[in-house]
């Protein structure tokens, strides 16, 4: 309990201290962002949230300055070592920022909150990350694939791209149904993106971390497809390249956060949200609900120019007290007798 | 057959059907890189074959569940190319071919285990109300029937001599195992493991 104390203690003075409001918005919702492979646990007449994403962003159109949040979120079906159904999560965002500024921000709370646990762990403490560094998402996948990658394929494109090394990786577009998206090249192109880059991660990107886990990593600069509620636009490094304005943070190997260049459009982000429904109408997975109040406001009076990002906070624990799995770490109370 | 299952339902000591066969999940890992495809990493046994193989699956994958279930048997007879056991619950008379029973034939015992007045419990494995597999006691103890006479004066130690029990099994016992001694083996390795004392 201590530990947990000491960590939600660091991560909202680290974060006040930084300028930023403390809100809380409602665990129950109408709607919830809509993805692929995030599926939201029901609660009639509405849904648990799966993160606090759109109603902050609401709050924010609505002329709220740099705000965060530390709320539980559910997300079904989700049992593992690092992963359970409820858990907790660190989310903020800074009005007339950009991504760097909430990528430091991720930096200072990890090492607040492993200088926080440390200072209460019976175990010697366990090191935060040495350094920082940033890699980009699509140069890295193409280096450590072996293939030539843009980014910005088409799901065929991609496919053929893939070819040489699709034994290797497991087939990683197997579950992409071409004969379903083919009329729907977003969706198309969202899935065959969205099962690479989960294969990638797998076999490629972990064993990446893995030899660099003292270091904190940003992979940066997303692939167009995978922008979720991200802004597309040129790369910061190479303005040749369109790429997605969203980041994972790392920490010790792990993924930890996941951060926007928050997208304003209120008819591209309607787009997306059907792409994702299109993709899962081919998985024979239901459609999500919309969230038409968010949209609307997206529209008017619109959000501001904004970086967000979420932080898995019981991982973020675990890391910090150098444990491997999330039930490690859980404030749960004794089962019933 | 089995049911559609969807990849959300794996978990350990899951039973999956694929290519015809029933899988049991042995480990079973769920990862999902970002805000990617949920990947379901088992290792799975061949209920039937027990061979183990690895596979991963991915979120929105559909899979087949494999209608198997464990019953509780008593072994009545051989003959005729098969064995023939009751289910200890319903009554109902199942025969096992030679090929599936194997050398667990040597095994097959209709009488109780000393000590007990309870018929020995075999699991038998259905699948799609097929008798596709067996499960012997771990240990059972057998009558010696035939065996070696003891060397007199040897004390080297580790020293053995063949010997038979009543199902015809062949095992290698210390020197002091006379014909007429019951003795435990292990099913699993069908080696000796010791004397057991019977009050007849």
């Amino acid at each position: 309990m201590a530990v947990w104390d000491a960590a939600l203690r660091a991560v909202r003075s680290e974060l006040r201290g930084r300028g930023l409001a403390e809100v809380l918005t409602p665990l129950r919702l109408p709607a919830v962002a809509v993805e692929p492979f995030i599926e939201p646990i029901a609660a009639p007449p509405g849904l648990l949230a799966t993160s606090p994403e759109l109603p902050m962003k609401r709050l924010l159109c609505r002329g709220a300055p740099s705000i965060f949040q530390v709320t539980p979120c559910f997300r079904a079906a989700e049992h593992g070592d690092l992963h359970r159904e409820e858990f907790h999560m660190v989310e903020w965002y800074r009005v007339a920022a950009d991504a760097p500024a909430v990528r430091g921000d991720v930096e200072r709370v990890v090492e607040a909150v492993f200088e926080a646990v440390a200072g209460v762990l019976p175990e010697p403490p366990v090191a935060p990350p040495r350094a920082w560094i940033e890699a980009q998402a699509v140069p890295l996948m193409a280096e450590t694939l072996g293939v030539t990658l843009r980014g910005d394929e088409d799901a065929p494109a991609l496919r053929a791209a893939l070819r040489p090394v699709s034994a290797r990786l497991g087939d990683p577009l197997a579950t992409v149904r071409d004969d379903r998206l083919a009329t729907s090249p977003r969706a198309h192109a969202l899935a065959a993106w969205t099962a690479l880059f989960s294969a990638w991660c797998d076999v490629e990107l972990d064993p990446w971390l893995a030899a660099r886990r003292d270091t904190g990593v940003h992979l940066v600069e997303l692939p167009p497809a995978l922008a979720a509620l991200s802004e597309v636009a040129a790369s910061e490094r190479d303005a040749t390249r369109t790429v997605a304005h969203r980041f994972e943070s790392h920490v010790h190997g792990r993924e930890l956060a996941n951060g926007y260049r928050e997208l304003r459009d209120a008819d591209e982000q309607r787009r997306r949200f059907a792409d994702v429904n299109a993709l899962r109408a081919s998985l024979d997975e239901p459609a999500l609900p919309v969230d038409e109040a968010f949209l609307e406001d997206l529209r008017a009076p619109g959000l501001p120019p904004c970086a967000g990002v979420a932080l898995g906070l019981d991982r973020l624990v675990l890391l910090a007290c150098g444990r491997r799995r999330l039930a490690d770490v859980a404030l749960e109370l004794p089962a019933a007798p | 057959m089995g049911s559609v299952m969807d990849v959300s339902e794996l978990k350990k000591n899951a039973k999956v059907e694929m290519d015809g066969h029933p899988y049991v999940v042995t480990e079973f890992q769920f990862v999902k890189p970002g805000k990617g495809q949920g990947l379901y990493k088992c290792k799975l046994k061949n209920m039937i074959t027990g061979a183990v193989l690895d596979r991963t699956w991915r979120s929105g994958e559909k899979l087949e569940s494999a209608n198997v279930d464990s019953r509780t048997m008593q072994f009545l007879f051989s003959g005729g190319g098969a064995h023939t056991f009751m289910d200890s619950a319903n009554y109902e008379q199942v025969e096992l071919s030679e090929d599936l029973v194997g050398d667990d034939k040597y095994f097959l015992l209709d009488a109780p285990q000393p000590g007990s007045d309870q018929p020995i419990a075999y699991n038998v494995l259905f699948y799609n109300n097929r008798p596709v597999g067996l499960d012997v006691p771990s240990h059972l103890v057998m009558e010696v029937t035939e065996c070696e006479p003891g060397v007199k004066g040897d004390t080297a130690t580790n020293v053995t001599k063949g010997a038979t029990v009543q199902t015809g099994l062949e095992v290698q016992v210390p020197l002091f195992i006379k014909q007429g001694d019951m003795i435990k083996i292990d099913t699993r390795s069908k080696s000796y493991v010791e004397r057991v004392n019977v009050n007849k």
